[in-house]
């Protein structure tokens, strides 16, 4: 053994054990703090998910430039990193080379595939160092994210491509008769180290491989130190992740208000989250995605998605290390954290005082979000920063009675009157006078059933504009002659403006009550105009033991338009229509076709257009998550954002599936002092409507 | 410091009322019941004072049937300490009947305030506070919009036609409170959970004697609804004869 041979083993084996330590600690704070999680069902959807979202990228490449750069780096590194066991375990025994155990044409195959995507590889870290260093994107500043750290990054993953190749080449030089055309790029380069004595060539060939083995080491040790956690933890974060299923979709956790013992409800701080928000923590890589998307954001609210992430793992790696005991002088740096701490209290007992509700994360920002999980949407690591951002709601309300003055009424109303706004119960279906729509009570007295239960949400109860929605889609209805009934008093708020304000207990009281009528009358089918109605009853009802089949009119039209069932006059005047997509519709139950295509049936000359931000990068109208009933005062209002988006595309109508985008974008179109009429899906079909025979 | 705050169960005022058959009572039926907004302002003054001060006692007394339990639990989900149903079938429009029962149960109590809202929503007649006061023979402020307390004193402010009005009293005193001094707060969870295991207790209401009651009830006349007459300088003088013929207001 060579003095550089047993070096190299003890460089190794410190490495590596230094590695194995903090990736540990990693785990162990995460597990050690978090709330015990369910995060190993349904195996299959979570392998669908890691190689889809991971290996394919796919979220990644939704960014048209960034993303091909990416997985360009993604994919090298997959690749590479068959190489670079080759060149450790060749450190460790020399002479080792997969030559000796591959066939000829594959050893081949993979020197080649190594030398290709080094070139990849290093051509996508210098674009990449070019528009962090020179372009600077929007999206790469703000919440004090760590610039240097991703330079620092990207800089090493340039000096092991550049070692590697130039590794290749020494050898060349120095023994041309092991040259191969299947490492072209080291090839050249050799030709051009020709000149040089075998002295130098021996020196050069040495240096590149201790740069490169050594480099490698240092990266792999780096990484718990740095944002580019991610690239150890993002696979695994996909895998455990429920943002794009297992699980129903953007479904808010269920509670258990009667546990027993149960004294903490929500969280106000790490320790009260779920592991999987610790791992998602780690997995940030801070990259703006979801910030560049965020409706509060982009209008100048406080609120920063990816700063929820950075503040959960700062307030983690302030809390950890005390809370688990680990005291040791190099513990002391916080791994993944880095500088920008927004509290980061020297002393153990403040930082044992603080919190993440409040010492990170305002409540300012906290009610700044719509619920439009565009963020979550848009995450490439499918991270889930709504599920943080409506655990600490819970919190401010469940336990701390703390939230913006204006929605305590709403929240008193929907106790009394079961609707958000005072309006009489007795009132809920005076929309239908004169309609002749039976309530289910009616319908059953008289010993008949529905093929559906129209369910018409409080918009469509009591506001005025909504109101005649539910009376055109009720004129849809009637004219494909489905036998339907309404629930009428009866019908209470679904309770999702009370459970996305952080009001589980209301919530679940105005959930049980309409369950209990639901069931009482054997409902099956239910078709609602309302999108919030329809996620809320479809998705999150079964969590309460309510199951049932519900249906969005926009599906629900586009069913009764294939079974013929609808007779249109196939009139029409050459409209030019935008639609705008709703959040809960589309992100959360990916209904983005049917509200288009149902349009266009009904209305064959029509022309759509759509804003540049649609379907799953649609921006939401600004009346999600309980905003309808807040106060809008910093910054631009969204709904005006959306709106102008809308009418720059120069559509004679803009159309919506929702009553609460229609009150948003409506306000919008009266902001602009624009006359453009905007309408519901069913509203275009109304009109549409032929003669019955 | 040790308050009483009494409050009144009412039915919510944003549904539409019905005459009850008998004639004098509205019909309950279809109605959802709370905490008199007065009274749920009065629980707050005494639980702002209990949060300057943790050492305070806040006591919920309210007069009514087994239903006040719920009001009663909301007030302590609020942050009250225990609560008295005094328990009645009915409660009776005569405020003194109640008025003695509520003064039965107070005296003695040692408390230093004891907080009534200026009226019930449903009866309106403002008079049980004072009546309250009157029995116990306590000092009593009616109606006021601030308040603070500064050892043995207290004192008030009070809005009157066209002013303010500031008093001064000494403790014990009955106070009547009015809209305008805060906002009542939101119970959390948190609160809810806790009241289920306060204190509640229910004793029979000793009412005084019922002289004055109710013969007759009837709901407001129903206005007509609006008319158009028309659009534009062209409806003007149909819109001038109206208004003197039947509105005869010009
Ligand atoms: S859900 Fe929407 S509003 Fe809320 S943080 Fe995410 S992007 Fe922003
Ligand atoms: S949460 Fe996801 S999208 Fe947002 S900055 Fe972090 S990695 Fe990027």
């Amino acid at each position: 053994m060579t003095v550089g041979h047993g070096i190299f083993i003890l460089i190794v084996v410190l490495s590596l054990s230094f590695f194995s330590y903090n990736a540990q600690r990693l785990v162990r704070y995460m597990m050690s703090i978090g709330q015990p999680e369910n995060r190993t069902d349904h195996p299959l959807t979570r392998i669908k998910n890691l190689f889809i979202i991971g290996l394919a990228q796919k979220k990644i490449l939704r960014d048209a430039v960034a993303g091909p750069l990416h997985a360009s780096v993604f994919w090298g590194f997959v690749v590479l990193t068959i190489g670079t066991a080759e060149i450790i375990v060749q450190g460790l025994f020399p002479g080792f080379t997969y030559a000796a155990i591959l066939p000829v044409p594959l050893y081949e195959f993979y020197i080649l595939s190594q030398e290709l995507f080094a070139v990849l590889v290093l051509a996508a870290v210098a674009v990449l160092l070019y528009r962090r260093i020179v372009v600077k994107p929007k999206r790469l500043q703000g919440d004090k994210v760590h610039s240097g750290d991703a330079i620092l990054i990207l800089s090493m993953i340039g000096a092991l491509m550049v070692s590697l190749i130039t590794l290749g080449a020494f050898g060349f030089a120095l023994h041309p008769d092991s040259s191969t055309i299947f490492q072209p790029v080291s090839l050249a380069l050799s030709h051009v180290f020709g000149g040089l004595s075998a002295g130098t060539l021996e020196a050069g060939r040495e240096t590149s491989w201790w740069f490169h083995a050594l480099l490698i080491l240092v990266f792999l040790n780096y990484l718990p130190y740095s944002k580019h956690l991610h690239v150890l933890t993002s696979l695994p974060n996909t895998y455990l992740a429920n943002t794009s299923g297992p699980g129903v979709k953007g479904a808010m956790s269920y509670m258990d208000l009667e546990a027993e013992g149960a004294e903490q409800f929500g969280a106000s701080d790490v320790t009260q989250l779920g592991w999987k928000s610790l791992l998602d923590s780690y997995s940030c890589t801070e990259c703006g995605r979801c910030t560049a998307v965020c409706p509060a954001n982009i209008t100048g609210k406080l609120l920063s998605p990816r700063k929820i992430m950075i503040n959960t793992r700062q307030r983690l790696m302030e809390l950890a290390p005390l809370a688990t005991g680990d005291f040791g002088e190099f513990e002391h740096h916080t791994l993944v954290a880095g500088e920008g701490g927004d509290a980061g209290d020297a002393s153990a007992s403040a930082a044992l005082g603080n919190t993440l509700l409040d010492n990170y994360i305002t409540e300012e920002e906290l009610w700044a979000c719509t619920s439009c999980r565009a963020c979550v949407e848009e995450c490439p690591v499918s991270i889930d920063q709504l599920d943080i951002i409506n655990e600490l709601r819970r919190d401010l309300v469940l336990m701390e009675s703390r939230f913006p003055p204006e929605i305590q009424p709403a929240f008193e109303s929907l106790e009394k009157n079961g609707s958000p706004w005072a309006f009489d119960p007795g009132d809920r279906a005076k929309w239908a006078e004169g309609m002749d729509i039976p309530t289910m009570a009616e319908m059953v007295e008289r010993g008949e059933r529905p093929e559906v239960l129209f369910w018409v949400g409080c918009m469509g109860s009591f506001d005025d504009r909504a109101k005649k929605i539910a009376v055109a889609f009720a004129r849809v209805l009637q004219a494909a002659k489905v036998k339907f009934a309404i629930l009428g008093q009866e019908e209470k708020c679904n309770g999702d403006p009370a459970r996305r304000m952080g009001n589980e207990y209301l919530y679940q009281m105005l959930a049980r009550d309409n369950i209990e009528t639901l069931d009482r009358y054997g409902v099956e089918t239910i078709v609602t105009n309302c999108p919030h109605c329809f996620h809320q009853i479809g998705n999150e009802y079964p969590q309460l033991g309510g199951n049932y089949e519900v249906i969005h009119h926009s599906t629900y039209i586009e069913k009764l338009m294939d079974e013929n069932r609808l007779p249109l006059n196939g009139e029409g005047k050459a409209l030019t229509v935008a639609y705008h997509d709703s959040c809960y519709l589309g992100r959360y139950n990916g209904i983005y076709e049917a509200p288009r295509e149902t349009m266009k049936r009904a209305l064959p000359m029509m022309t759509l257009v759509e804003p540049p931000r649609n379907r799953s990068k649609g921006l939401c109208c600004g009346a999600g998550g309980g905003r309808m009933w807040m106060e809008e005062t910093v910054g631009k209002r969204i709904n005006v954002e959306r709106t102008e988006e809308l009418l720059a595309t120069g559509a004679d109508v803009l159309a919506v599936a929702c009553p609460f985008c229609m009150t948003m974008i409506g306000d919008g179109v009266k902001a602009q002092g624009s006359s453009v009429p905007v309408l519901d899906i069913s509203e275009v079909i109304a009109q549409q409507l032929g003669n019955q025979s | 410091m040790k308050i009483a705050v009494c409050i009144k169960r009412v039915p919510d005022m944003d549904v539409r009322f019905k005459i009850a058959p008998i004639g004098n009572a509205v019909d309950e039926a279809g109605l959802k019941f709370d905490i008199n907004d007065f009274d749920s302002w009065a629980v707050e003054a005494a639980l702002q004072i209990k949060d300057k001060d943790s050492a305070t006692e806040v006591v919920i007394v309210s007069l009514g049937s087994d239903s006040v339990q719920e009001t009663i639990r909301k007030a302590l989900a609020m942050g009250a300490d225990r609560g008295v149903e005094l328990k009645v079938a009915r409660i009776p429009f005569d405020g003194l009947a109640i008025a003695h029962a509520l003064a039965a149960e107070l005296k003695g109590g040692g408390f230093d305030l004891i907080l009534f809202g200026k009226q019930s929503a449903d009866s309106s007649n403002g008079a049980v506070g004072a009546m309250v006061g009157e029995l116990l023979g306590l000092p009593v402020v009616t109606a006021i919009s601030k308040l603070e307390l500064a050892g043995a004193t207290g004192s008030a402010k009070r809005e009157i036609e066209g002013g303010q009005e500031f008093v001064e009293f000494p403790l014990p005193a009955v106070l009547t409170i009015d809209q305008g001094l805060n906002t009542a707060r939101y119970p959390a969870l948190k609160g809810i959970m806790a009241a289920k295991k306060k204190p509640l207790d229910v004793r029979p209401a000793q009412l005084g004697e019922q002289s004055v009651s109710v013969t007759k009830m009837e709901l407001p006349p129903e206005r007509p609804a609006g008319r158009i007459i028309g659009e534009g300088a062209s409806a003007v003088p149909e819109l001038v004869g109206l208004l003197q013929t039947e509105a005869k207001v010009l």
